[in-house]
């Protein structure tokens, strides 16, 4: 075989592997690209019959945030770090001081569970205080509404002197101290925002008795907004 | 679809598309209703769960209500043609009835196998035919393949067998008679024919034979439930008299099944109190009075209460309502008092279908109604009908990526209306290990971290801005509130599909990155 006749043979066997291998690796390197991501989703996990949440006057979530209130400067949280006493002094869950610890994260590790029934809860302001608002958060890591929610202020810690209810929704006197008016209310993150009017005391309660999802009893955070007493 | 009626329709979609059935002692009670819903399955040529639909499913209670119905045709020797047709309407028009028999949940078939064993234990020992000791032992078999809570109509049954016994056998020494002529091979067939139901039940037809073990150390955990040892749905003893009784809330129509309570009352009072020559069997009077109060007493006194559990002794009460109103109309000898009668019981007869055509179609998700127990808010359709709408718009179609966040799992009926998106993540919480979806239905309260994951997750430049997927507020449940988030890019496609009424599917150069 001439050298020329090589060199011809080269090119053709060149000219053909080029044309065959060439677009097969070409069709191998596209089809590793085409390759679509895989994602494992979480199937759907059964759950047991939900708990109804049927109270007379409860009033629908509002959908949408709820509007600043305004407070005379100086104003601020005046329970946080405040001493608390409560009927259940041994919580199923938690300690009593986390109440006005700031902490209103609704994960566990945040919230007291007190036991069933009528249950209170007292914070000593330490001081006489001009109070405008009270933010009580007692459970929002699901919707659910807290029954026969009292909140009420007094100067002194047995509930004697100048007492004066700010909120009551228990609308048959169960917890005994009269018919309350107020609407009852879905929990959420935002809390429940009661107007004190500018009302002067020292001590804070809280009433609840259970809710729509069991008989106990939960706090997040209580917050006192208040200025002292002139 | 309420979330029980829901979570059994994708147990059963498991079952029709897999062959897949486990018994759960510890939820969802037993495997009949599951097995079957195969049937209108089968009939309609369904082959998953996409095919079948809510009246697929909900047949099957309706077809057991009407059970109930026909099963009194079985007593009519001894109730009398009067009684049954009475009892017979009284079912028929019932709001309780007629709304749990539309309810995809195994109380229906409970209450109507339970009765189907008093009618052929009843039949059986009136005629010693082997063919109805047979049907009682299916019959049981059937009510322990349903739910647990047969155990209580068990205990029932056989209390009040033993109570009117001993009556009767003061009376005319009648039950002796009865022991005598019934044949112990026939007792023995039936109890085996029980046996073989619930075993080919609860092993799912021998492909779980651990079911049967199951079935068994199920109990442990219903006890516990029932004496109030799991904090939800615990109400005090009179709750189901009150939901019977009166249900009032402002603007909203009287819920009231005292008609029939009051008829019952007098049904109960004649079993005492009647010297006189009935017009049906006083056995199967004194029985059914003694089964009704043991179950009321039983089902009262279990902490534990859901508004369907009452339907096993309310059938108990409409059979004595039926048996009052005979008694009632017999006593009163003067015509224009019997007319007077039987134009009150027309008046409550259809004052009662009047609820329940009330209870069905105008407020079968209102809270006010009495048998609306956490159901399943109109919202839904909303949530789903949007959902669909920004599918279309997408390129994926229905395949596209959808995450549901809600704390609890707390997302049901969702999976059941979303059944026919194969790519929805479900989750109890944000998953940040996940790809950001372009859709999110999720509770407020995940509101924040959702939030963080969507614009903090993925790289600068790669952040789409997500716009609300609905308009106004959508609830899940009455007060239980779902929000949803859809990526902007896939929400302006969706718009423009609206408004120049084109297909358009949303393509990569059409995203909107900030």
């Amino acid at each position: 075989m001439s050298k020329r006749t090589m060199a011809l043979a080269v090119v053709v066997f060149s000219l053909l592997w080029m044309a065959i291998a060439v677009p097969a690796q070409q069709a191998k390197k596209s089809s590793e690209k085409l390759v679509p991501l895989k994602i494992k989703l979480p199937k759907a996990m059964f759950i047991g019959t939900p708990m109804p949440m049927k109270l007379p006057k409860l009033e629908k979530p509002r959908g949408k945030p709820r509007p600043p209130f305004l407070v005379p400067e100086g104003t601020k949280n005046v329970a946080l770090g405040k001493p608390v006493s409560s009927t259940d002094e041994e919580p199923v869950i938690g300690e009593i001081e986390m109440i006005t610890d700031g902490d209103k994260e609704a994960s566990d590790g945040s919230y007291v569970e007190l036991g069933p029934f009528v249950q209170h809860i007292t914070i000593d302001l330490q001081g006489e205080y001009n109070i405008y608002a009270i933010v009580i958060w007692h459970y929002h890591k699901q919707p659910r509404v807290y029954k026969d929610v009292i909140v009420q202020v007094a100067d002194d810690p047995d509930f004697t002197k100048n007492v004066k209810i700010l909120f009551n929704n228990d609308l048959d006197n169960t917890v005994g101290l009269g018919v309350g008016t107020d609407w009852h209310y879905v929990e959420t993150a935002e809390g429940k925002l009661i107007d004190a009017k500018g009302v002067k005391a020292r001590y804070v309660r809280c009433y609840s008795n259970g809710n729509t999802s069991n008989d106990l009893n939960h706090y997040i955070e209580v917050e006192v907004y208040g200025k002292p007493a002139k | 679809m309420h979330t029980d009626e829901a979570v059994h329709a994708m147990k059963f979609g498991a079952l029709l598309e897999k062959n897949d059935y486990h018994y759960d002692p510890f939820e969802y009670h037993g495997p009949t209703l599951n097995y079957f819903t195969l049937i209108p399955a089968w009939i309609s040529s369904a082959k998953n769960i996409t095919q079948i639909n809510e009246v697929t499913l909900r047949i099957v209670p309706v077809f057991f209500g009407l059970l109930l119905v026909l099963f009194l045709l079985l007593l009519k020797n001894g109730l009398s043609w009067p009684v049954v047709l009475w009892g017979g309407l009284f079912t028929a028009v019932s709001p309780a009835m007629v709304f749990y028999s539309r309810y995809y949940i195994q109380e229906m078939l409970l209450v109507a196998f339970s009765f189907a064993v008093i009618a052929a234990v009843y039949r059986y020992l009136k005629n010693n035919n082997f063919l109805w000791a047979l049907a009682a032992g299916i019959s049981v078999g059937l009510m322990y393949a349903t739910k647990e809570t047969c155990v209580i109509a068990f205990f029932s049954m056989t209390l009040a067998a033993i109570l009117t016994g001993i009556v009767q056998e003061k009376r005319d020494r009648s039950v002796s008679h009865l022991f005598k002529n019934m044949n112990p091979r026939h007792v023995l067939a039936g109890a085996a024919a029980a046996v073989v139901v619930a075993i080919l039940f609860y092993s799912s037809f021998f492909s779980n034979p651990r079911g049967i073990l199951d079935s068994l150390l199920t109990f442990k955990n219903y006890v516990g439930r029932g004496t109030g040892h799991q904090a939800a749905h615990i109400y005090p003893w009179y709750y189901y008299f009150k939901i019977l009784l009166f249900t009032r809330y402002p603007g909203r129509p009287l819920w009231s099944e005292a008609f029939i309570v009051l008829l019952a009352l007098a049904g109960l009072l004649s079993a005492v109190l009647s010297r006189r020559k009935r017009t049906f069997d006083a056995g199967l009077h004194y029985f059914i009075s003694f089964y009704t109060i043991i179950m009321i007493l039983i089902y009262s006194a279990i902490p534990y209460k859901t508004p369907w559990s009452m339907l096993g002794f309310y059938h108990g009460l409409i059979l004595l309502a039926a048996i009052g109103t005979v008694v009632i109309f017999n006593t009163i000898r003067r015509k224009v008092f019997r007319t007077a009668f039987i134009l009150v019981l027309a008046m409550g007869s259809g004052n009662l279908l009047y609820q329940s055509v009330l209870s069905n179609y105008k407020y079968e998700a209102d809270p006010s109604n009495p048998y609306v127990y956490a159901h399943t808010s109109m919202d839904v359709f909303k949530i789903t009908k949007r959902v669909e709408e920004i599918a279309s718009a997408s390129k994926d179609g229905k395949n596209m990526i959808i995450e549901v966040i809600c704390p609890g799992n707390d997302y049901w009926p969702l999976p059941w209306y979303l059944r026919a998106f194969p790519n929805v993540g479900w989750y109890s919480s944000v998953d940040f290990d996940s790809p950001v979806a372009p859709l999110y239905i999720a509770s407020p309260v995940v509101e924040d971290t959702l939030l963080q994951k969507i614009y903090e997750t993925p790289p600068p430049g790669e952040r789409n801005l997500y716009v609300p997927l609905f308009d106004s507020y959508t609830e899940l449940r009455p007060n239980v509130e779902i929000r949803g988030y859809v990526a902007k890019y896939l929400w302006d496609a969706y718009w423009h599909k609206q408004g120049n009424g084109q297909r358009e599917t949303e393509t990569e150069d059409r995203k909107i990155y900030y």
